[in-house]
């Protein structure tokens, strides 16, 4: 629903014009304005259901002494717009017209009515990716990792991370909203030693019950890469058989998947949304509107240990084969298999468009 | 009985967020205390003399044990001890600190209970026949439908600002054990021409400063219309109520100023434009909830139990308890069993947090996890084993809950009153502890029979003494608690308005006098006449006489 800040014009009526004057303006008028007189009078809210049950297309504007707490209400019998009142705080209007995702009671607006989706086949990842994105587009990055772990949503979830140079940020609000979320780590064989203690100390000082680190198929690994050399000659088959083997074997069970992503990491991700479904995996990506400044403010403002390379010039640090540290003018990741095409391991999935 | 999918347990989640966002606006001065007031009403938190009331929804008055252990958990928690169960089938907690209410709301959540629309000017929790599903003569069980009511009113973007409350009661059976008549809409199920179910509905009840009895609207609204029909009467109501004045604001005025028929016609009109489709309830959504009230697994058992009549036979105390608070079951071999709220001397609807244990623990072992409140202020145990009744008896009387009197003279309905209430004009619960001594006699109270004592602290008739066979209201006479007296009310298939039968009287005058009223009944009835019988043959004036010759005489 639209939050006006100005007094619009047109016809004005207030909600104690009898109903037969209230249709017959509408008959006139492609827009209406109805004014409340006191917000405990709900008049208002059986004129717009009883016009757009008539099948008026207008718009329908409240105005007048109407509560945020309304604002659902408003919406749901049809009307359109709210004229705010001069200084108004539009926050909890915003908040609560967003606060039921449900309803029980079929209405003009928009609304999920509970009936149609008890009996509808299973929603598939992509309706509710489309749909979370439309209900949270406001909120915050806890606010969505709390949005999606909601028991009601009944998701799979497991996050993935490579304790890398930003981790820290993810695993904090994982550990503020569900720390025994399962949150995978693979477990490469060619890390370098400091994300394994880094591993060890951010899952400790995070309380962080349920890392799981997941290590290549030791008979595929043996087969594949018998002199752990792979990197040098095949980096995609090095990277197939110690990152995207196992992280399929290790998420299998699950129907939401929650990384790490931002927009800013390379130009494949500039479109990423907070939720995105790849074969019928809900994704989750809770940063992906920080920027970088965000990302740095919040494990400073936070005290979170940092990645011991970070000050090493590693901004972004997978296998210690294929990261190096990058110059200034570079991008992140331009330190991830440099010299090659290669920018994405796989891990992401298809629909991703690589990302790692 | 119902239990919630995702989609019941996240609105209720989302209700608590809702309320928390609204405490904290309240709290930093963002909402006004008379914006905030509906706010909170409307999710069950009174002001009264002393302290904050949460009133709890029981919908449709259907428990299981875990919720009644809830209950027990909040009284002990968060409360001191012990709730009230009201005539709408809910609890109230008397004492909460309105910074614990979330923390409350939260620990209902987990067992499936809200208090949304628990007051408010918007439709209230849905009651129904506390016998439902054990009662041999109902067409149909009322509680699907009493559960689909309770979805499509909760949080509903239309009717949450409505001039006045609006209650809502269903039964299933010609028999009215839920007062049907008084509430602002009331529906009885029965068949339709198509055999199919259909609803009949009583429009414009209400109790309060001007008590009205529902009348009849509709003879058969078909089933799957009743949502729609019941949108058109509540949307007739929230555009034609008055919201002038709050003693006429509610729909029994509307429909009395306007007259049935011209309310119908506005209903119909309504009926007409709405877009019914919309409101109609899918077959299969039906059939979901149905699904949850099919009846426990009984096992096959002969109309007699041996050990149960040997029982009977050898302890006068359980003969006595099974005459007047066990009631027959369509399953043979099975009985409802009624929990007395109701000692001598107690304040009628209270329960220790102790005592909710204590029926928790019988619901779970004798009545298929399922317990009931009831429009009297009792608990039922629905569905129990006859051979098993002595053992619930037994329990019920060591936690001092099998009080003899179900329907019987001390069996008494009465409100909080000015013990609590920041409404009330007398109180209610000392009146009812000396007319429930007065009247202990267990031999007596058997010869009496069936009588239903109302008491009310005011007006608003939370006591529902309007329609006692014999009512009490308590009003204010310069400063003092007086009580005014009322003979022949009835709030059953018969339901009728009680008549005032003279001045209002002092407490202590009260007892004695309700004494003399009933020693009367006995002196004129006909063999095997009830009380309210005795009052339609008679009328009121040989009651009016039992109860102020003495004290004309004395004056």
């Amino acid at each position: 629903m639209q939050l006006l800040e100005q007094a619009q014009d047109g016809v004005r009526l207030t909600v104690s014009t009898p109903e037969e004057d209230i249709r017959a303006a509408a008959a006139a008028n492609d827009s209406l304005i109805l004014e409340f007189e006191a917000f405990r009078d709900g008049r208002g809210f059986s004129l717009a259901a009883v016009l757009r049950g008539q099948g008026y297309r207008g718009r329908l504007i409240a105005a007048g002494k109407v509560l945020p707490d309304q604002a659902r209400h408003l919406r749901r019998c049809g009307f359109d717009a709210v004229e705010l009142s001069p200084g108004a705080n539009a926050a909890p209007w915003r908040r609560m017209d967003q606060v039921f995702s449900a309803a029980y009671q079929p209405s003009s607006g928009d609304d999920r009515l509970v009936w149609r989706q008890r009996h509808a086949a299973p929603e598939d990842a992509a309706a509710l990716a489309a749909r979370l994105n439309a209900q949270w587009a406001d909120a915050d990055a806890e606010d969505l990792l709390r949005a999606v772990l909601d028991p009601a949503l009944d998701r799979k979830a497991a996050a993935i991370s490579s304790f890398g140079a930003e981790a820290a940020v993810l695993l904090h609000l994982i550990s503020r909203v569900q720390p025994d979320l399962p949150v995978i780590f693979l477990e490469t064989g060619q890390h370098f030693f400091q994300t394994l203690a880094y591993r060890r100390e951010l899952t400790e000082r995070l309380g962080l019950t349920n890392v799981r680190d997941i290590a290549p198929d030791a008979a595929a690994l043996t087969a594949a890469d018998p002199r752990g050399d792979l990197w040098r000659s095949e980096p995609d088959a090095c990277c197939a058989v110690r990152k995207v083997e196992p992280q399929a074997r290790a998420l299998t069970g699950f129907d939401t998947r929650i990384t790490g992503r931002k927009r800013y990491q390379n130009s494949q991700r500039t479109d990423l949304k907070p939720f995105e479904a790849a074969d019928n995996v809900l994704i989750v990506n809770p940063l992906a509107a920080w920027s970088a400044d965000q990302i740095e403010d919040w494990l400073r403002d936070h005290q979170l240990p940092r990645h011991p390379l970070v000050e090493q010039g590693y901004p972004s640090i997978g296998c210690w084969p294929c990261t190096r540290a990058v110059e200034a003018g570079e991008d992140a990741r331009d330190g991830r298999w440099a010299g090659q095409e290669k920018t994405e391991c796989g891990i992401h999935g298809r629909v991703l468009t690589p990302t790692c | 009985m119902y239990r919630y999918d995702e989609f019941d347990a996240a609105l209720v989640r989302e209700r608590i967020a809702e309320f928390s966002d609204q405490v904290d606006r309240r709290s930093s001065g963002e909402l006004t205390e008379d914006e905030f007031k509906p706010l909170r009403l409307m999710n069950g938190v009174y002001l009264q003399l002393h302290a904050y009331m949460a009133r709890i929804a029981v919908p449709y008055g259907v428990m299981n044990s875990r919720q009644m252990r809830q209950l027990a958990h909040v009284a002990r928690t968060y409360d001191k001890g012990y709730g009230h169960f009201t005539t709408r089938t809910n609890i109230q907690f008397n004492w909460p600190a309105l910074q614990d209410l979330p923390a409350i709301l939260t620990d209902l959540a987990e067992v499936e209970m809200h208090a949304i629309q628990t007051s408010g000017n918007c439709i209230r929790n849905v009651t129904t026949d506390v016998f439902a599903g054990v009662a041999a003569d109902e067409i149909e069980d009322p509680r699907p439908w009493g559960e689909i009511l309770r979805q499509w009113s909760t949080i509903h973007p239309e009717f949450s600002f409505l001039p006045r409350k609006f209650k809502i009661a269903v039964i299933g059976a010609a028999k009215d054990r839920a007062a049907i008549r008084t509430p602002a809409v009331g529906r009885q199920i029965v068949r339709g021409e198509d055999g199919q179910t259909a609803i009949r509905v009583f429009v414009g009840g209400g109790q309060g400063r001007l008590p009205h009895i529902a009348q009849e609207i509709a003879s058969a609204v078909p089933g799957r219309s009743l949502l729609a029909y019941l949108t058109a009467i509540l949307r007739a109501y929230n555009l034609l109520g008055r919201r002038d004045n709050i003693h006429k604001a509610r729909i029994k005025i509307l429909v009395a100023a306007i007259g049935i028929d011209a309310f119908s016609d506005e209903v119909e009109r309504q009926f007409a434009i709405l877009r019914q489709e919309d409101l109609r309830i899918p077959d299969e959504e039906l059939a979901r909830i149905r699904a949850y009230f099919t009846p426990p697994p009984f096992q096959a058992l002969p109309a007699t139990s041996p050990s149960y009549d040997a029982a009977r036979r050898l302890n006068p105390e359980f003969a006595r308890f099974t005459r007047s608070n066990l009631r027959d079951h369509k399953q043979a071999g099975y009985g409802a069993i009624i929990v007395s709220l109701k000692p001598i001397d107690g304040v009628p609807g209270d329960i220790t947090a102790d005592q909710m244990e204590v029926v928790a623990d019988l619901a779970a072992r004798f009545s298929f996890d399922e317990v009931r409140a009831s429009y009297e202020q009792n608990l039922v145990l629905p569905h129990v084993r006859l051979e098993d009744a002595y053992a619930v008896w037994s329990r019920l009387r060591e936690a001092g809950l099998a009080t003899a009197n179900a329907d019987l003279a001390t069996d008494i309905i009465a409100c909080p009153g000015l013990d609590y209430c920041s409404l009330a004009n007398a109180r209610s619960i000392p009146v009812a502890q000396t007319l429930s001594r007065q009247l202990a006699d267990a031999d007596l109270q058997e010869k009496l029979g069936p009588v239903r004592i109302n008491i009310s602290g005011c007006i608003n008739a939370c006591g529902h003494h309007h329609v006692g066979h014999i009512g009490v209201l308590g009003v204010d006479r310069k400063g003092e608690e007086y009580y005014q007296i009322t003979v022949g009310g009835s709030p059953d298939e018969q339901a009728a308005l009680g008549e005032i039968v003279g001045r209002s009287l002092p407490a202590d005058e009260v007892a004695p006098a309700i004494a003399r009223a009933l020693d009367r009944y006995l002196e004129v009835r006909n063999d095997g006449e009830l009380f309210i019988d005795t009052v339609r043959r008679l009328g009121a004036d040989p009651f009016r006489t039992a109860i102020y010759e003495p004290i004309d005489a004395a004056a």
